[in-house]
């Protein structure tokens, strides 16, 4: 009895040991990121504790390029892009979750099938679209092909899926409509995973590079990242200490809004499954 | 009611208002260029104030100049726009984009927008080495704007502390390794300060260039559609690569990072280190210890590919517009606005007249090592470009890394680099 308590013991520790060596490895470039942009760049590779402290890169970040107008365009790319997906993937999600109409089948392979197409592929395509729509150089034209989540539409209908029959049936005893339905009884039981399909799009469309750089040409369109990108120097190598300055500039808000409410965060995506 | 008669009439007063803009303008043309920007520093400040004066000096074109991301996000986003209704007229690429750009008929060459004597004389006006890369078939396609080769740095402090002359920098590749051997410092089994460091990631392929020339071999020729991987001189350069690290000793086994060499340099790593001339700026800025700046090292000779970036005018534009890129084009590159760029970037001024303005001169007076870059180009040669570029690129880039961490010889990966190299040309011969 002892020595199985006592091997339980270990393999807790072992479990803790490596859950925090893990942690580590994944926080090491954040940790380098802080040392190197808050030194001067002699000291940007090389670890001495009483190395002089500086904010001179974080200076010199921000004068390179206008970013309080880039945080304004991401802000404004992110919210945008959030919302029209919470629309249109919760009335497509409850469609294909509770509705039988033909081809749905076929219409729900499609979906899934926009799944596994990289984004990448389709920027000619799309510019060729937004072009036509007249959107070239708008932040609406940045967002519009990915409002539209199929990720969105699966994630929503697998969790309307599990929410029992019974709930919806004592809502329409109610007199409640469809709509109502499922603003009051869908959405509201759903909240874990509306929360964590926002947090993956919000993160994955603030860091998004590549199309927004094809499709904005000015100022006032262009996100964070396009930002960036002229810090990437890859024909001189990289300022090291200037790269990370304007990294943590560019990631500050996520990491204070993710370090506020962490907690809801992980359970949020303990409750929906993504991992 | 109301509201629609009105929402009309706005529409029609902005619509008269848009008209007569155009009228009262009718001769302007709108020019859209993009351009990449691929060393450090605020260079997009730079392109948009020499924007601005062209746009002074011409009133009757508007240009907007737009920052397209490094060389292989401009190609993207020059080729995206061209294929949807909103193409730009002129763009900086990436010199070895040309074959790309012929096949794919993005361009057109400039032997046919310029018509006068005096664009001629411009068109002849440029270092022929840095032509090397913007010329097929007989014509112009590219004109020299970003460009750049490769130099040696070393640590002249180091050199004084090793015994070695401090102005006699390593000439060939004997003197390298012997240099490199005093300048090796090692502290029981680990090395202090390495003798020279070649960087191995990035782009391998462009520092290859630079030993394959030095040892009197090319790696392709000037129609793009044949390379010269397991010749044996070029077998002969990537085995004294291996050597400097494998038999040597001065350099460490294995491959050497691109990206933090320029570090490992200004902190003492190394004594030496071959880079773009795009890094004099952020050595000289940098660097604690007296540097000094030299060409690469010869063999049978001296050699250096030329890098960086090149003008082309797209082939989907009207004439009038062909006219005005070129005039912005040759704007851009006259000797004083070349001068300029050079100086602050740190690219080289790309055409002889631009070495003798005043503002240049001086500055190769008071910084000498700007003037090394331009010395080389005498020996320099293109940068490796072939048509199905990347692909064939990526198979000189593996051969060499699987040499150097020592998973297979030269001989052996060149050949087979050789063999897929001709299967995806053979269609262009």
């Amino acid at each position: 009895m002892r020595t199985a308590n006592l091997k339980e013991k270990i393999s807790l520790h072992f479990e803790y040991g490596a859950a925090y060596l893990l942690a580590l490895i994944w926080m090491l470039p954040l940790i380098y990121a802080f040392w190197s942009a808050f030194h001067p760049s002699e000291y940007a590779t090389r670890f001495d504790l009483l190395a002089p402290l500086t904010l001179d890169n974080f200076r010199e970040a921000w004068s390179q390029a206008p970013f309080a107008r880039y945080f304004l365009n991401t802000f404004l790319l992110v919210s945008i892009i959030l919302l029209a997906q919470f629309i249109l993937c919760t009335l497509a999600a409850y469609a294909f979750a509770r509705f039988e109409f033909p081809g749905k089948s076929i219409a729900f392979a499609l979906v899934l099938i926009q799944l596994m197409i990289m984004p990448e592929v389709l920027i000619v395509e799309n510019y060729v679209t937004m072009s036509q729509l007249n959107l070239v150089d708008s932040i609406v034209g940045i967002g519009l092909p990915y409002m539209a989540s199929a990720f969105g539409i699966f994630l929503l209908r697998q969790t309307f899926k599990t929410i029992p029959k019974e709930l919806e049936d004592a809502a329409r005893v109610e007199g409640c409509s469809a709509l109502q339905i499922l603003w009051k009884v869908y959405v509201p039981l759903a909240r874990p995973t509306y929360v964590a399909f926002g947090l993956v799009s919000v993160s994955y469309h603030w860091n998004n590079f590549l199309w927004p750089l094809v499709i904005t040409n000015s100022v006032t369109t262009r996100p964070l990242t396009v930002g960036l990108a002229i810090f990437g120097a890859p024909e001189s190598g990289v300022d090291w200490s200037i790269i990370t300055a304007g990294t943590l500039l560019a990631v500050a808000p996520l990491l204070v809004a993710f370090l506020l409410f962490q907690r809801q965060f992980v359970q949020s995506f303990m409750h929906a499954g993504i991992k | 009611m109301l509201t629609t008669l009105k929402h009309k009439a706005g529409k029609l007063t902005i619509a008269a208002a848009l008209g007569l803009g155009m009228a009262s303008s009718a001769s302007a043309v709108d020019l859209t260029m993009y351009y990449p920007v691929a060393v450090g520093g605020p260079l997009t400040k730079v392109v948009d104030g020499m924007v601005e004066d062209f746009e002074k000096a011409n009133p009757d074109i508007n240009v907007n100049a737009i920052y397209a991301g490094n060389y292989n996000d401009a190609r993207i986003k020059a080729l995206a726009a061209l294929k949807s209704g909103e193409p730009a007229q002129t763009s900086v690429m990436f010199s070895i984009d040309i074959y790309e750009l012929i096949e794919q008929g993005a361009i057109v060459p400039f032997d046919d927008v310029v018509e006068t004597a005096d664009e001629k004389a411009w068109l002849d006006g440029f270092y022929p080495a840095l032509m090397e890369n913007g010329k097929t078939r007989d014509k112009t396609w590219g004109i020299p704007f970003q460009r750049s080769t490769i130099v040696m740095y070393y640590n002249k402090d180091a050199f004084r502390a090793a015994g070695l002359d401090p102005e006699a920098p390593p000439a060939t590749w004997d003197e390298l390794v012997e240099a490199g051997k005093k300048l090796t410092k090692k502290n029981g089994d680990t090395v202090e300060q390495w003798g020279a460091m070649i960087p191995s990631t990035g782009y391998p392929y462009w520092m290859f260039g630079a030993l394959a020339m030095q040892n009197g071999q090319t790696l392709m020729n000037s129609e793009g559609n044949e390379t010269y991987f397991d010749a044996p001189a070029t077998v002969e350069a990537l085995q004294f690569w291996q050597d400097l690290g494998n038999k040597h000793g001065i350099m460490p086994t294995g491959t050497v990072e691109w990206a933090t060499l320029r570090q490992n340099f200004l902190e003492g790593k190394t004594a030496m280190m071959w880079h773009s001339t795009g890094n004099l700026t952020a050595v000289k800025k940098d660097a604690s210890f007296d540097f000094g700046v030299a060409m690469l090292p010869a063999q049978k000779r001296r050699g250096s590919p030329t890098g960086g970036g090149n003008f082309y005018i797209f082939e989907k534009s009207t004439p009038e517009e062909r006219k005005a890129a070129m005039k912005l084009i040759r704007f851009l590159t006259e000797p004083e606005r070349t001068a300029q760029w050079s100086i602050e970037t740190g690219y080289l001024g790309t055409r002889p007249d631009a070495y003798s303005t005043a503002e240049l001169t001086q500055y190769v007076q008071d910084f000498p090592p700007a003037a090394v870059a331009r010395d080389q180009l005498e020996f320099a040669t293109a940068e490796l470009s072939t048509f199905q570029n990347g692909r064939v690129r990526k198979l000189l880039d593996d051969a060499i890394q699987s040499v150097l961490v020592g998973d297979k010889t030269a001989a052996e990966a060149l050949g087979s680099a050789q063999k897929q190299a001709d299967r995806l040309l053979k269609n262009y011969r």
